[in-house]
């Protein structure tokens, strides 16, 4: 017993060995997440806030009309691009998604009445496809003109909405982005990294030489395991440090809840990737099918938007795929400080998950 | 030769191996003495690595017994493995680990300690200690896949074609790496389609042909018995040959790094 596990953590050993002296692998595993991590981190920078790029169209001479651009202008939400004359112009732009949305004032717009109210209906135009944005900032307009009308027209309004912005939980969006990204890169670790290495040791014959020795598959698993679990970890660390730095992270969880539920999903995801490598008998069987498990994975999981923000008959079936309650815990721990104990809830689909993977990976291992 | 037949260390009966209607090797039969150099002889596919491999515990055995040292292979493949060492014909070690590392790697497989540096000293490799596979030479690749299978101090080692694509001069230096391993009382069994290398080495050899021995005896007592039946060569006997001639003006010393 003694042997058998000296045996597996010789092997553990030499496999990290070697991946440090590996400068394609150092890349794919620290520096590619750590490339993710700067992207998505730079694209969810700040409070988040919701902005449109429009064209703004004035044909009107009414004094009222250029307040009311330099209003808009004004406007936090609103980005007007410059230099646009004509509607056609825009029209191209926003085909291109150069622009969200176009504003065109017609040339009545702020004219007075008899009274010295200035009245007029402005355009808003959006892209046919993508009706959100044009929508949204059409309400938001419509308030905005509501705003006016008050002025002019009073009226009691018996119902009113004030939005105010609460602190309390004082996370950016890049602290709930930032587990997504953890998932990611547990997700690439477990199953790229593991199917293609296994898969190409197979077919240079190394794993051959291995067999003659009186080892046994387990032995190559659990060194190989061991191996994984040590550079992910690794990766989560780096990840985690990096994002501290120039994120400005905020962690909410504790390291060590952390650091054990990160290894757990690593343990759950080599799982799959130990079941296509070890079924694979070359690269050439092992990439296609990594791809075909991780890519649903990685879009249904939450693992670059919030699973809640999916049609619910969907939030239902992603539930049960593994990588969801990796993502999900993990936002758990970092966003609402979550402990082991508190986790029940997805560490039991992991804990049924890796069962269920390992037997599956135990049976159809194949050493050539 | 005068050896003293001592003790049967491999005992193959009956041996067989089929891939669905193919039969490969159609039952076997041979002992290996220990302390001896075994060669298998044979055309590609005469089923010579396949022999090898039911032996090795590698392959499942389809029919009848294989008894190594006195161990059922069927039945106790693990310890088989203990004391054997094996140089496969189509195999690679691991990049990026020096020579150094990979043979403690492999000693850790067998739970044994090993002195890296003495093993390499005696396969000729001790200046490549830091390479990595890869930078090696065809030669000096066999020579460490040697090293390698007599990490566990076997009692029988394996060599699958040992000197295919080697050029003469690592071939005559494998030859003797080979005897000297027997010299320190390794039984060796190899297979080769090299007869002059067979000749040379073998103490003993068995020709196989389609999946079976069609002779098994001495190199000289095989010849023997083919003058006997009236064999002449077509050409006059020559005492040098283009090897010689080769050998005498490139000399004998290794030509890798």
């Amino acid at each position: 017993m003694k042997r058998y596990f000296k045996t597996v953590w010789s092997l553990a050993m030499y496999f990290s060995r070697r991946f440090f002296r590996d400068g394609v692998a150092l890349f794919f595993t620290f520096l590619f997440p750590l490339i993710f991590l700067l992207v998505f981190g730079a694209l969810n920078r700040g409070s988040g806030n919701i902005s449109f790029d429009i064209a703004l169209l004035n044909h009107s001479n009414t004094d009222f009309s250029h307040s009311f651009v330099e209003q808009v202008k004004k406007e936090k939400v609103v980005k007007v691009k410059e230099k646009i004359t004509s509607i056609d112009e825009a029209k191209e732009l926003m085909g291109r998604g150069e622009i969200d949305t176009i504003l065109e004032l017609p040339p009545d717009f702020g004219k007075t009445n008899e009274q010295g109210i200035p009245s007029g209906k402005m355009i808003v135009y959006y892209e046919e496809g993508s009706p959100q944005s044009g929508q949204t900032f059409a309400s938001i307009m419509q308030s905005v003109a509501k705003g006016i009308n008050s002025k002019f027209v009073s009226q009691p309004e018996p119902i009113t909405v004030q939005a105010q912005s609460t602190k309390t939980a004082n996370l950016s969006s890049f602290d709930y982005v930032f587990a997504g990204l953890i998932g990611f890169s547990i997700l690439s670790i477990g199953i790229f990294g593991m199917a293609n290495g296994f898969a190409a040791d197979k077919k240079t014959g190394v794993l051959r030489r291995l067999r003659v020795s009186p080892i046994n598959a387990s032995q190559l698993i659990l060194g190989t395991a061991l191996h994984y679990l040590f550079i992910g970890l690794m990766t989560v660390a780096l990840m985690t440090i990096v994002a501290l730095i120039i994120f400005n992270f905020n962690m909410r969880g504790d390291y060590f809840t952390y650091t054990i539920f990160s290894g757990l999903s690593i343990i759950l995801m080599f799982g799959f990737g130990l079941a296509i490598a070890g079924w694979a008998k070359n690269e050439n069987q092992s990439a296609p099918l990594s791809n075909l498990i991780a890519f649903p994975l990685m879009f249904l999981s939450g693992v670059f938007f919030p699973r809640f923000l999916m049609p619910e008959w969907l939030q239902g079936f992603s539930a049960l795929l593994p990588l969801s309650p990796i993502v999900d815990g993990l936002r758990l721990i970092t966003t609402e400080g979550r402990t082991l104990f508190e986790l029940g809830p997805q560490l039991l689909p992991i804990a049924i998950w890796t069962v269920l993977i390992y037997l599956l990976a135990f049976r159809i291992f194949r050493w050539e | 030769m005068t050896k003293v037949k001592t003790k049967v260390i491999l005992e193959v009966r009956d041996l067989k191996k089929t891939y669905g209607k193919n039969i490969v090797v159609k039952g076997i039969s041979f002992d290996v003495q220990e302390g001896e150099i075994f060669g298998i002889l044979g055309p590609n596919g005469a089923g010579k690595t396949t022999t090898l491999e039911m032996i090795e515990a590698l392959r499942p055995i389809d029919g009848g017994v294989v008894m190594l040292d006195g161990l059922n292979v069927a039945e106790q493949p693990g310890r088989v493995k203990e004391i054997i060492g094996v140089q496969l014909q189509s195999t690679s070690f691991y990049d990026k680990l020096t020579l150094v590392e990979l043979l403690r790697m492999f000693a850790a497989l067998y739970g044994v300690s090993v002195r890296p540096m003495k093993l390499l000293r005696e396969v000729n490799l001790s200046d490549k200690a830091k390479s990595d596979v890869p930078k090696l030479s065809g030669g000096q690749k066999q020579r460490f896949s040697i090293a390698a299978a007599l990490v566990n101090k076997p009692r029988i080692l394996f060599l699958d074609e040992p000197t295919t694509g080697l050029d003469p001069q690592a071939r005559r230096n494998l030859w003797e790496l080979v005897q000297n391993i027997r010299d320190k009382g390794i039984t060796v069994i190899l297979t080769t389609h090299y007869m002059d290398e067979a000749q040379l080495l073998c103490d003993r050899v068995a020709v196989m042909d389609d999946g079976k021995i069609i002779a098994l005896d001495t190199p000289q007592n095989l010849i023997k018995s083919l003058l006997k039946k009236g064999f002449k060569k077509d050409v006059e006997i020559q005492r040098a040959n283009l090897e010689d001639v080769f050998i005498d003006l490139t000399g004998k010393d290794l030509r890798e790094s």
